[in-house]
């Protein structure tokens, strides 16, 4: 197989074999949580204090009042992150044409320009979050591996497909750097429904999680029956 | 004695070799691990606790930027305060044994373990948190490390391991003979409402004869029972409000149960649900229509918001004190003489009540409406500190230095900043912490709750005037 075919390979089938395996998987946890909301807290979700959660949910979307004293470069860094992060992967111009192709939807397309500056904000904000993991002794002291490395293996793809975009910063052959694209790409699609990049669907559901106050009647006792008899005392 | 609360790098370092050490009435006897792990499979297998906990465990990004809104964490820089720690030691027992994925990673490689010392970090740092919820508010992914750290202390208190303070508090209350958590006898319950009218007939020269058990009442009335021992100019302003608003023959307190607290919403959903049945119970012995909660923060929320959970067809709408004044205010039916109170007031928001943005608000339009000189602190409102002793903390007499130095200083530090004459905090754990406070850094404020001040300056009609009642208690004082 030439380099070509292995590109075509990446783009086709194992494009479309990856994106499944994460859209399942984000699926299985929608599907765990409001099935469990549901049958779980049944009636009671009507007494929950919906417009003040919804509300709360809703003020995270553009979170600038949540900005206080300590963390607003890392708010801000981490919102261009994130507009980086949904904007250049579903709406670059060669993506929608993948987009058509492999699963046939039709999506507009942002201009080149937009795109590669977008392409250019995140990958910053990768490196300045990762000096925050290295460099800030409270995060430092709260990171695991897979901190570090969910944070490189985002950057791969960023990297490799501006320096495809770009020849006069590719340090390798176009075709080198687009497969590294296309794989790095696919390894983090699959990686997505196993890691905390989950949130892309769980972070929903955590910010309406104010809903588990909504505590199951008669649960309390029947724990301490189990544990303690009948005859529980406090 | 620190001269001042300003917390540096200096404070910092030596703060973090504080450790928190409480009572424990039966310290669990043999394998402490395995008793931890049986009892909390009993709360996920009851309860429903588990979608939750999946989600927190994939999704929690340790992002730390919780941190720097953790009063404790501000205080002491240590790691081990972060809420995202804190709520990860639960997290990691979850995921390692009770998720497939957990198990198999077990199987694989060496991954965490529920260790002796992992009881003990769990035993000191669910209980530094004052459970404030102000981390809640920061997280971006919207993690309640409030309900987390609960969680963890309920299946701590399922094995023994309690602050004994809370531990017999309920136990009186759910239990005992007198079913509340002071162990306030009826007698004595009586005596001191005959002591608050004979007070209040001294102050305004009005008799009010405060009203026991009577049947279908508007309000049945319940405030910390730690009031009727320590808060009478609370209590009397309470009742100055019904009394003026023509609301005397609609309200009532029942000696079945006189007990806003409930310690449970601290730390046991056992404990939680059964106390709001006594609650509730005490409202229907009455043929109540609402439950009218008097000043206190937890009490106010755990009413507020576990009778609608667990109360089922006697889910009586709860109304908070705050809440009555202002729409009294808003009606007309009472009247604040604007003159009266002319020192620098501030506003402590008790954490149960702001946090949610229930009631923020109210409680100003009520002050302002009166006081000519109001500030607020720097955060306030949702944003607010915590006093430091919320959680239940501050019913835990043996902590009291770690309430001082480390968990109220940032809230002392704004209340050195603010400059004002009187705080008002409206909540009887608040109060209590907010007072030690101002006497360990000996800040040059009162605590006082808001229906003390509003007592002094509310019109009766056919009593002494506020100003009459400022005159004597100005000769009083001399």
């Amino acid at each position: 197989m030439s380099v070509h075919d292995w590109i075509d390979f990446a783009k086709g089938p194992l494009f479309a074999f990856t994106f499944l395996v994460m859209v399942l998987g984000l699926l299985r946890h929608v599907i765990i949580q409001v099935s469990s909301l549901i049958t779980g807290k049944g009636r009671r979700l009507r007494s929950a204090p919906w417009r003040r959660i919804i509300a709360d949910a809703l003020s995270w979307v553009i979170p600038i009042r949540h900005m206080t004293r300590g963390t607003v470069i890392f708010s801000v860094v981490s919102f261009l992150f994130h507009i980086g992060i949904i904007l250049v992967p579903v709406l670059l111009i060669d993506h929608i044409v993948m987009w058509e192709e492999q699963l046939g939807i039709d999506l507009p397309a942002i201009g080149r320009g937009l795109a590669d500056v977008l392409t250019l904000f995140t990958i910053a904000a990768i490196l300045v979050l990762l000096g925050f993991r290295i460099f800030g002794s409270r995060q430092r002291s709260m990171s695991s591996r897979i901190d570090y490395l969910l944070l490189v293996m985002i950057l791969l793809p960023f990297a490799s497909g501006y320096a495809a975009g770009h020849a006069n910063v590719n340090p390798l052959s176009w075709e080198a750097m687009m497969l590294t694209h296309l794989l790095s790409a696919e390894v983090l699609f699959v990686l997505v429904p196993f890691t905390k990049l989950a949130h892309i669907v769980l972070f929903f559901f955590d910010r309406i999680s104010g809903l588990h106050w909504q505590l199951r009647p008669g649960a309390g006792d029947k724990v301490a029956h189990a544990l303690f008899g009948e005859e529980a005392k406090v | 004695m620190p001269e001042t609360p300003e917390i540096t790098a200096a404070t910092q370092r030596t703060l973090q070799g504080q450790r928190l050490k409480y009572y424990i009435e039966n310290e669990p006897a043999g394998d402490r691990v395995d008793q931890f792990l049986r009892a909390f499979a009993a709360v996920l297998e009851f309860s429903d606790y588990r979608p939750l906990l999946d989600s927190y465990c994939t999704s929690s990004a340790k992002c730390n930027r919780c941190a720097v809104s953790c009063p404790v964490y501000l205080a002491t820089g240590d790691p081990r305060d972060i809420p995202c720690y804190r709520t990860n030691l639960l997290l990691d027992i979850y995921r390692r044994y009770f998720t497939i994925g957990g198990a198999v990673e077990a199987r694989f490689s060496r991954s965490f373990e529920l260790t002796d010392d992992v009881i003990d970090d769990m035993l000191e740092v669910f209980y530094r948190c004052t459970a404030c919820r102000r981390c809640t508010r920061s997280c971006p992914m919207g993690v309640d490390h409030g309900l987390i750290t609960r969680l963890g202390r309920y299946a701590l208190s399922l094995i023994g391991i309690v602050p004994k303070a809370l531990q017999v508090s309920v136990r009186e209350q759910l239990e005992g003979d007198t079913h509340n958590t002071s162990k306030v006898p009826k007698e004595a319950l009586m005596n001191t409402l005959e002591f608050l009218s004979e007070e209040l007939e001294d102050i305004l020269g009005v008799t009010m004869t405060f009203p026991v058990d009577q049947t279908d009442r508007d309000y049945v009335f319940y405030c910390a029972v730690s009031d009727y021992l320590m808060e009478p100019e609370t209590l009397m302003g309470n009742a100055a409000v019904l009394y003026a608003a023509g609301d005397w023959d609609k309200w009532t307190i029942g000696t079945g149960n006189y007990d806003g607290i409930n310690y449970g919403l601290f730390y046991s959903d056992w404990h939680l649900e059964n106390i709001i049945k006594r609650l509730v119970a005490e409202v229907t012995r009455l043929r109540g229509r609402n439950v009218l909660i008097g000043e206190c923060g937890h009490a106010s929320r755990s009413a507020h918001d576990f009778v609608p959970v667990f109360g089922g067809k006697e889910a009586y709408p709860v109304v908070s004190f705050i809440e009555y004044t202002l729409d009294c205010i808003r009606k007309k039916r009472i009247t604040l003489n604007p003159d009266i109170i002319t020192e620098r007031v501030t506003y402590h928001d008790p954490c149960n009540i702001a946090r949610s943005g229930w009631i923020v608000e109210q409680p100003r339009d009520i002050l302002r409406s009166f006081v000519k000189n109001f500030v607020d602190m720097v955060p306030h409102g949702q944003e607010n500190y915590c006093c430091g002793g919320g959680g239940g903390l501050v019913s835990v007499d043996e902590i009291h230095d770690f309430r001082m130095e480390i968990g109220g200083r940032v809230k002392a530090e704004q209340l050195q900043k603010v400059h004002a004459d009187i705080v008002i905090a409206p909540c009887a754990n608040c109060k209590k912490q907010l007072k030690e406070l101002v006497e360990y850094y000996e800040l040059p404020c009162k605590v006082m709750g808001l229906h003390d001040l509003i007592l002094k300056a509310i019109e009766i009609p056919g009593a002494k005037s506020p100003a009459e009642r400022a005159e004597e208690a100005a000769l009083l004082a001399v």
